[in-house]
């Protein structure tokens, strides 16, 4: 079996977000730029299905730090790695970049491409569903199983409210994975020192053949606090104060 | 112009944010548009009885399956789409959504924004408010029509539930398009409550990415014991293996309400939000104060989280005289 899967850089989750002096996108100068999270669990279910039955996983990365990434996948145990060239300093837009990996798909023989079922910066459409379309392939989104014997995939999709519905479909396919079977794991120093000298292919992008989907007119930052109370940043005074909310509310003690 | 609003349901149970994108629908429907909703499913029968507030119902019905894939779905919404020609289609942001709305997008061509909280309309353009980076930008977009919404669940007051009248109901055999699909629903495995049930729970201590590391959450399990409360996890906790998956708050967990929500390292992603927004007490301590956690709290805190369960674990030990 044949696994593409799509490793996106977007900005780290728990740095703070400027607004550029354009007011329509982030200030990106001095982000950290770290794999969006559901990637790095759709690479873990690659190496995951690889060691399970047999699979050539190739790890696509788009976005800056991609070639750290790929080097990373490799040390994990992608058998090869290809950064796709992105527009600097524009945030990845899956509704542009699902041409180029249904592209990539078809080019690469791949039976199954996995990718994260969301990313951060995907407000114009998630990237299974646009790649499974383009391609004509069933899509599955939401997944935290995939069990392959031979070409048919069992795939677990996450509903809501602990709800799980477990699905059969056919190899090719393509599957937006919330949730690795494993925690993704961690990889070694050595490792990664020894995978710093695969290779990493060149990949240009294809025109996304869309329509733009919305301009975006501003940014902004949600209105902060609501209407809460800011029992501010000492440990010991708001320890005191919740103290005595609770138990004022009856709640300090069963 | 139609606006076509997508419903859900499983087994036999209606999704509760079906009448949200109905009431999406209707409030930029203006005189003389039609807001027509779109059912697929086993449940017609919970359908016509619910989606009153639409002006029409178009209802695949299915018999053999209790949940239709979303390849299945989108086919059926497809069809729809070529006989009515409407000028919107507003998804859910569900599981099913997820699948249906870029789906939709990519076979028509048509612009689509996720993650909507707000619509207006201006003739033959929208204005959207969107949210990105886990709710902590909002985007305003414009778009012109046709196009595809997917909404926030939440983001839209319920339509008011009543039956829609049966000449107002169509149907549509779902059945061969789920014969012929290539994605076959194959089990539905619904979670055993025996041992938790957080939806129940009267107060909850909940850790987010914040905690660190698995043997952090002892500490704050600790606290969650001298509050009588249920420990709780965020996504990447659970995700990370540290919280058993009953224990997953937020859309793909359990939506709770308790008395108490203590939300400890918890940044509040939207769909962390969507499911413990309605406690009637949320504390939530965050060194970071723009997290959007802080926007649903009652009382915040930026103070360091393990500072803060070691000053409250000694004073609730003081205070219960162990």
């Amino acid at each position: 079996m044949n696994i593409l899967v799509v490793l996106r850089m977007i900005p780290d989750s728990a740095g703070e977000l400027q607004l550029a002096e354009d007011g329509r996108s982030i200030d990106r100068e001095w982000l950290d730029f770290q794999l969006n999270d559901f990637d790095d669990h759709a690479l873990e279910e690659a190496i995951l299905l690889k060691e399970a039955g047999g699979a050539k996983v190739t790890a696509v990365a788009v976005g800056e730090g991609a070639n750290r990434v790929l080097q990373m996948a490799a040390a994990r145990g992608a058998d090869e790695v290809v950064a796709l060239q992105s527009e600097e300093d524009a945030m990845i837009s899956s509704r542009e970049i699902a041409a180029s990996i249904a592209a990539m798909a078809r080019a690469k023989s791949a039976d199954l491409v996995l990718c994260g079922v969301q990313s951060s910066e995907d407000v114009f459409g998630q990237l299974a569903p646009y790649v499974g379309a383009l391609l004509d392939w069933p899509h599955v989104s939401g997944t935290n199983r995939i069990v392959a014997n031979g070409a048919v995939l069992r795939v677990t999709q996450e509903r809501g409210a602990g709800v799980a519905v477990t699905y059969e479909l056919a190899t090719p396919a393509v599957l937006g994975v919330q949730t690795a079977s494993k925690a993704p794991r961690y990889v070694s120093g050595s490792k990664l020192r020894e995978a710093s000298k695969t290779p990493i292919g060149r990949a240009t992008p294809e025109s996304s053949g869309f329509e733009r989907s919305a301009e975006i007119i501003t940014l902004r930052l949600p209105v902060q606090g609501g209407s809460g109370e800011n029992l501010g940043g000492n440990a010991e005074t708001v320890a005191d104060r919740l103290v005595s909310i609770l138990a004022a509310k009856g709640l300090a003690r069963n | 112009m139609k606006l076509i609003a997508c419903t859900e349901g499983h087994s036999s149970k209606i999704e509760a944010f079906s009448l949200e994108m109905i009431a999406a629908a209707r409030s930029i429907a203006q005189a003389g548009d039609e807001v027509v909703a779109f059912f697929a499913g086993r449940d017609a029968e919970g359908a016509s009885a619910s989606f009153g507030a639409a002006d029409r119902l178009i209802v695949a019905r299915a018999t053999k399956s209790d949940v239709i894939p979303a390849e299945t779905y989108a086919l059926l919404l497809r069809d729809v789409i070529t006989a009515e020609s409407p000028g919107l289609v507003l998804v859910p942001y569900s599981a099913n959504g997820l699948d249906v709305a870029a789906d939709i997008a990519a076979r028509t061509g048509w612009p689509l924004v996720s993650y909507v909280n707000e619509i207006k309309r201006h003739g033959e353009s929208l204005t959207i408010v969107a949210q990105m980076y886990g709710g902590k930008i909002l985007a305003e977009c414009e778009m012109q029509l046709p196009a595809i919404l997917m909404i926030n669940p939440g983001a839209f007051a319920e339509a008011a539930p009543g039956a829609i009248t049966a000449v107002s109901v169509q149907t549509i055999d779902a059945d061969p398009a789920l014969t012929s699909g290539k994605v076959k629903m194959v089990a539905i495995d619904v979670p055993d409550y025996a041992d938790v049930d957080l939806t129940t729970a009267e107060r909850i201590v909940c850790v987010g990415r914040g905690i660190g590391d698995e043997a952090s959450i002892d500490l704050a399990r600790n606290l969650a014991t001298m509050l009588g409360a249920e420990i709780a996890g965020s996504r990447p906790v659970v995700d990370n293996g540290w919280l058993p998956k009953l224990r997953q708050v937020g859309k793909s967990g359990q939506k709770v309400k308790p008395k108490l929500y203590l939300a400890l390292g918890v940044s509040g992603a939207p769909e962390h939000l969507e499911g413990m927004s309605q406690a009637d007490l949320i504390i939530a301590v965050n060194t970071d104060p723009k997290a959007p956690i802080f926007n649903v709290a009652h009382y915040g805190a930026t103070c360091d989280l393990f500072d803060l369960v070691a000053n409250l674990s000694d004073r609730l030990r003081a205070g219960s005289g162990r």
